[in-house]
């Protein structure tokens, strides 16, 4: 007991000496682990999804680094914005690959500036994990990539299942974002899943990113007389359809179904009592009943004062998942190793709940089903039987 | 169906015209177009929304809280940027991108402050509310948002033709020098100009936050786009041709939706533009730019 | 040291390439002409260029040069359209141009990709290609000035009026520019699109036309070293504000309207202010 005691003051010793005058000095003591954080703080509503990560992963490594779980091994995060522009973050990949020399990076935000980016690690071999990409194909730019964010083909064809049995859903209309990667990943995955399972596709509708008078495409849909509307689209945009929608007198009967996106306390504080009945797959939800994802969600509320949401929690097992990848290596330097062990992780106790990698290095997490309480402002586990 | 969509396009139509209004105001009066315009309408959707949370003032209160903040913005940009710019004769290049620039600063502020989420106004009585009318549902908001825009247009019309003030600033569209001779305040009616446009901005964007629910940093830049194609449509400095050209603005988009399919909205109302360029040169109702060429 | 090349060596080529497209521009602001039609000239030049490259099984050179054919024909169409129009009503029309021809890319999904983009392009584009490119483009235009047609744009420049009545077509003169410019948006578009692998519409839109425009701009418009400065400035001052996130754009925004109101000349101007400021 003693013992650990000394070795935390050390630790806070060593911390303080680092501030001062630089890692160099204390090198034989704490090995520190450099890790690119390339999450998009700036440039619209990327930033929504960037800083949530940014936080519960220097949570995650706080937690690590306070609880000695890497012994003498210290995670450290070097944390730089690409303001969501794709030529910023080939920028900082090159600039953290090349002058920082990190281990692995955790990001970045948007799949298209992973498309980008991401085939630098490849070549350098540096492991990337990525905690916001849900674009179809991403994992197959090379074997460094890994995902904790699961694709949307993983969720909605069991969400659009789940509707259809207790719903008796045959007509659809869906309505998605047209110049956004991540919403249209989505529609395609939605539009596939309606074909696959035989439904009648009254209607398309689109809009872009910024735009925020749904009225005349909704009203269009009205007029189709469909049984559900399908959502590609944030959530913030999810919110102003699900209102829009119930001003424009769409009654109760029609369902609304929507995509991993819109897993956000946002969509309630936006739409109110119209998200209520939504319904949505994901990987997590705030209220998902483990132990883990309980304790994570009171540290991250503690730390930051708000709620976390889906991109925080896979950021969180993102950081966690590589600590791991370092702690078997046991190697500050070596990537490749790196690369391997996190490769090697087969039973992850998360908190999106226990998983491994598919053969394409994506999360294998069990998509779950849930429906918007609109009164109560949480999404609940639907009853699937 | 139909009705609805006219409601849907006439509303979302009066909200571009106000917008448009104040654009193409100091357009027509100093020949320049202010490209921050789309932040200042951003300014005053964030003013109103701090006003009725934080003080929980009435929403007319708040209305005239953005616009007069946001007026205060239009009177900046004219002294911070197109003031300096025009004693230099600098080129109008360099104001737009003063502008900006300007705008830039504006959006980065509000990120720091408002932080980049989309947040929304309280719900409130008018929320929700609606009646039906000829199959249609008329939204109350729909109402107020069509009835302050033309009240807003009506106030302009009245103190730029019944005032001292609106003859100065006619006098001064007409040529500063004139304005200059025959004893105008040029300075200050230029202010009072930036005042009147930033005002329009601001209360535009009350409404569209209001209406739609929504408000962020980056609520600016569509609406910009926006303004320049009404701007267009309807003649630069052309005040009659904003407002007929944002109502039709608002009736093309939605009836592209209709007739087209909604991945072609903006096109179309880009492609309405070159048309009509190409076909008249200055623009739908163009008096102005012939007298300011 | 290779090391520290590798580390910045996307900055270079950003700051070469968006140099090489600011030309685009410099060229046509030389006569007067504020155009926003870059991001369009240069989308088809990057699909084009893609399209050559990955399905046609073209090598790089011969897909950028028709890239760069392509984009100086739309040039050439559009600017035979567009060129009467009158200040701001021409600048709207560019801009116009651009926003059909990003939303045209949205729905063109067999060719684009849509939103999605097109990822797994090669990467073709060699630091040397853009700086060799960006020579010969400056070359080209310096040759340009020297002779008697740059005289007759800056007779334009000064007096449009006053040249169309002593005889000259500026009407042709100022359609054979956008057509130039049209090469340097579609040649630059095809560059960019083998840069990083990655394409979609939103990289040729309103912003991109914008950025490229303002680099002469906030450069000096009347120096050859002006868009270079202009556009290296506009990569190099994110990555130099890095250290502040949320300060970043209001800083950005800060130094532009600080060129735009206290250096006339642009940022070119800077150098001889200062020596100015010293001497009295």
């Amino acid at each position: 007991m003693a013992s650990v005691t000394l070795s935390r003051r050390a630790v806070l010793t060593i911390g303080g000496a680092v501030a001062l005058s630089g890692s160099a000095v204390f090198a034989q003591t704490t090995r520190v682990a450099k890790i690119g954080l390339v999450q998009s703080t700036t440039g619209g509503s990327a930033a929504l999804y960037g800083i949530q990560q940014k936080q519960a992963i220097e949570l995650a490594f706080a937690e690590i680094n306070a609880a000695n779980t890497l012994k003498d091994i210290k995670l450290e995060a070097i944390h730089a914005d690409d303001g969501a522009d794709r030529g910023q973050t080939v920028n900082i990949f090159q600039r953290l690959i090349r002058q920082d020399k990190v281990v692995a990076i955790l990001g970045p935000t948007l799949s298209n500036s992973a498309f980008a980016a991401d085939p630098i690690a490849q070549q350098a071999g540096i492991p990337v994990i990525a905690s916001s990409n849900t674009a179809p194909n991403l994992t197959k730019m090379g074997d460094f990539i890994f995902r904790t964010s699961i694709p949307e083909d993983q969720v909605f064809p069991t969400v659009l299942r789940y509707a259809v049995q207790k719903r008796g859903i045959k007509k659809v209309a869906l309505i998605y974002g047209l110049d956004d990667a991540l919403t249209r990943g989505a529609h395609d995955v939605q539009k596939k899943a309606v074909t696959e399972l035989g439904l009648e596709q009254v209607g398309i509708e689109s809009y872009q990113r910024g735009d925020v008078d749904f009225s005349a495409q909704l009203t269009k849909i009205r007029e189709q007389k469909p049984d559900a509307v399908i959502l590609g689209t944030l959530a913030e945009e999810a919110a102003a359809i699900l209102r829009q929608a119930r001003q424009l007198g769409f009654d109760d009967k029609i369902t609304f179904i929507g995509c991993n996106a819109n897993i956000s306390a946002k969509l309630f504080d936006l739409a109110g009592p119209a998200a209520d009945g939504i319904i949505v797959g994901a990987s997590w939800f705030e209220g998902y009943d483990s132990p883990r994802s309980k304790a994570f969600v009171a540290a991250y509320q503690k730390r930051y004062g708000s709620s976390p949401d889906i991109y925080a929690a896979q950021g969180y097992d993102a950081a966690y998942l590589l600590a791991e990848a370092i702690r078997r290596a046991d190697d500050v330097t070596n990537s490749r190793l790196t690369r391997d062990k996190l490769a090697s992780i087969s039973d992850f106790e998360g908190v999106l709940g226990r998983f491994g990698w598919s053969a394409d290095r994506d999360a294998t997490v069990q998509p779950k089903v849930l429906i918007g309480d609109g009164k109560s402002k949480v999404f609940v586990a639907a009853a699937t039987s | 169906m139909l009705v609805q969509q006219l409601v849907n396009g006439v509303s979302l139509g009066a909200i571009y015209a106000v917008f448009a209004i104040g654009f193409t105001l100091v357009f027509g009066v100093m020949n320049v177009l202010n490209l921050s315009q789309g932040a200042v309408f951003m300014w005053g959707a964030y003013v109103g929304l701090e006003v009725v949370r934080t003080l929980a003032l009435p929403l007319p209160l708040a209305i005239l809280a953005a616009a007069t903040a946001a007026g205060l913005l239009g009177v900046l940009s004219e002294v911070l940027v197109f003031r300096p710019l025009q004693r230099r004769g600098a080129h109008r290049w360099m104001g737009m991108v003063g502008g900006l620039a300007l705008a830039r600063i504006l959006i980065g502020l509000a990120q720091e402050i408002f932080g980049t989420q989309v947040v929304r106004y309280p719900d409130n009585a008018l929320a929700g509310a609606a009646l039906e009318l000829l199959g249609a549902r008329l939204q109350l908001l729909q109402i107020v948002a069509i009835g302050a825009a033309l009240l807003m247009v009506i106030a302009l019309a009245a103190l730029l033709r019944y005032t001292n003030v609106g003859r100065a600033i006619r006098t001064v569209a007409f040529s500063e020098n004139v304005a200059r001779l025959v004893g105008v305040p040029v300075d200050r009616i230029r202010l009072m100009t930036f005042f009147v446009s930033g005002a329009l901005a601001g209360g535009a964007g009350v409404l569209w936050s209001l209406l739609f629910q929504s408000v962020s940093p980056f609520m600016g830049d569509g609406i910009l786009l926006k303004g320049l194609t009404v701007l267009i449509l309807g003649g630069l400095g052309n005040i009659v041709g904003a407002l007929v050209g944002g109502v039709l603005l608002g009736l093309v988009e939605v009836a592209s939706v209709v007739v087209v399919g909604s991945g072609y909205r903006d096109a179309v109302g880009f492609g309405i533009v070159l048309l009509i360029l190409l076909t008249r040169p200055t623009g739908l109702f163009a008096t102005r730019e012939t007298t300011r060429a | 040291m290779t090391d520290l090349f590798y580390a910045y060596h996307n900055v270079i080529d950003l700051c070469l390439l968006n140099s090489m497209l600011a030309f685009g521009c410099f060229i046509l602001l030389g006569v007067n002409l504020f155009s926003l039609a870059t991001g369009g000239l240069m989308a088809i030049g990057a699909y084009l260029s893609i399209w050559l490259t990955m399905q046609q099984g073209w090598s790089f050179a011969p897909a950028l040069t028709a890239a760069l054919v392509a984009a100086s024909l739309a040039a050439f169409g559009l600017g035979s359209l567009v060129l009467r129009l009158r200040g701001d009503y021409f600048t709207m029309a560019t801009l116009a141009f651009t926003e059909v021809v990003r939303i045209i890319a949205l729905n063109w999904d067999s060719v684009t990709g849509g939103a999605l983009g097109v990822f797994g392009i090669p990467q073709l584009t060699e630091t040397w290609q853009l700086a060799g490119l960006l020579a010969l483009v400056i070359y080209l235009i310096w040759a340009v000035r020297h002779s008697a047609v740059g005289e007759r744009m800056r007779a334009i420049a000064a007096d449009e009026l006053a040249v169309s009545t002593a005889g000259h077509d500026v009407a042709r003169f100022k359609l054979a520019l956008f057509t130039a410019s049209g090469a340097i948006a579609g040649l630059g578009g095809g560059l960019a699109a083998h840069l990083n692998m990655f394409i979609a519409p939103g990289d040729f839109g309103f912003l991109r036309s914008v950025d490229t425009v303002i680099a002469p701009v906030l450069g000096g418009v009347w120096n050859l070293a002006g868009p270079v400065i202009g556009a290296s400035v506009l990569v190099v001052l994110p990555e130099a504000l890095r250290f502040s996130a949320q300060m970043r754009e209001i800083l950005i925004g800060v130094t532009m309207l600080a060129v735009v109101l206290f250096l006339p000349a642009g940022l070119v101007g800077l150098p001889k202010l200062s020596r100015r400021r010293a001497a009295s």
